[in-house]
């Protein structure tokens, strides 16, 4: 029997192991994600929503995109989880208690439910669909000279038009969280 | 492995990133809610492209691309915007900016 079990398991370890790099992180994803929407202390929050956007990157790499994981490792770790750790630190939120949180009143416990209802339809629209009962096929990857001509070919207005956003995001933000002048 | 799985995480973490948008006061509560249904959104592509019939066609690599940059400059302007809110109103419960409320 246990032979069965490893006959079956190990018949082809790549294989198991490649599901398993994507399952895990995706567990570790879902669950610091669950606890960063319910955790009232923001601090808490934002380092666990860090943790999430590494298991996402984990979840990218191991399903092939290796470039857009190191993206998403660089951008979201290394800036956005960065900013927002600033903004918590220089908004010094001391009211905590006083801060709604998940299912305490009429609001939350609204929101809560359109959330909830959803996924309810989500799910049942993506366990209904017959597109999604196809088995993984052969591994895929995008290499990065690939990724880098597009980017400079078909796509190059698309990418000057994501920089001009950027520095205008950039200037804008500067911008906004500036000192009036007396 | 199938995409129903991937579909499936992407569902609920995107249900987690609603919630905390919809149900938290605080702002910066709801740009975490907003990142993670961005995340979700990229992770659909992801899942979408690795089960395509023709992996080369890196239509959803780039959009994944285009994608974590915007969120970058949103999260960027939204963070700035949440500051100066907190410096007229000493406050960054969504509650409490209610100058414009009738």
């Amino acid at each position: 029997m246990v032979t069965d079990f490893l006959k079956t398991c190990c018949a082809d370890p790549m294989k198991l192991i490649g599901e398993w790099f994507v399952i895990l992180p995706a567990l570790v994803l879902l669950l610091a994600a669950a606890a960063a929407v319910v955790m009232r202390n923001l601090i808490h929050a934002a380092l666990l929503l860090t943790l999430s956007f590494i298991a996402l990157g984990i979840v990218f790499i191991a399903l092939g995109a290796e470039f857009v994981g190191f993206v998403q490792l660089l951008v979201y770790v290394g800036a956005v989880a960065m900013v927002i750790v600033f903004s918590i630190l220089l908004t010094k939120p001391d009211q905590l208690t006083k801060s709604r949180n998940l299912l305490s009143g009429f609001a939350p416990a609204a929101g809560v439910a359109v959330a909830f209802t959803a996924l309810a339809a989500l799910l049942g629209f993506i366990f209904s669909s017959p597109l999604a009962k196809k088995p993984m096929p052969a591994p895929a990857s995008a290499p990065v000279a690939a990724i880098g001509e597009a980017l400079m070919g078909d796509y190059v207005i698309a990418l000057i038009v994501l920089g001009i956003l950027l520095t205008a995001a950039l200037v804008g933000a500067a911008v906004i969280a500036m000192e009036d002048k007396p | 492995m199938t995409l129903q799985i991937l579909l499936a995480i992407s569902a609920i973490l995107f249900a987690f990133g609603l919630a905390a948008a919809l149900s938290r006061s605080n702002a910066i509560m709801i740009v975490i809610g907003i990142e993670l249904m961005l995340g979700a959104a990229n992770l659909n592509f992801i899942a979408f492209w690795r089960f395509s019939e023709n992996p080369s066609d890196l239509a959803g690599i780039l959009f994944v691309i285009f994608s974590i940059g915007v969120a970058a400059a949103e999260a960027a302007v939204g963070l700035a915007i949440i500051i100066l809110v907190h410096r007229r109103i000493r406050s960054v419960e969504v509650d409490d900016a209610s100058n414009l409320k009738g």
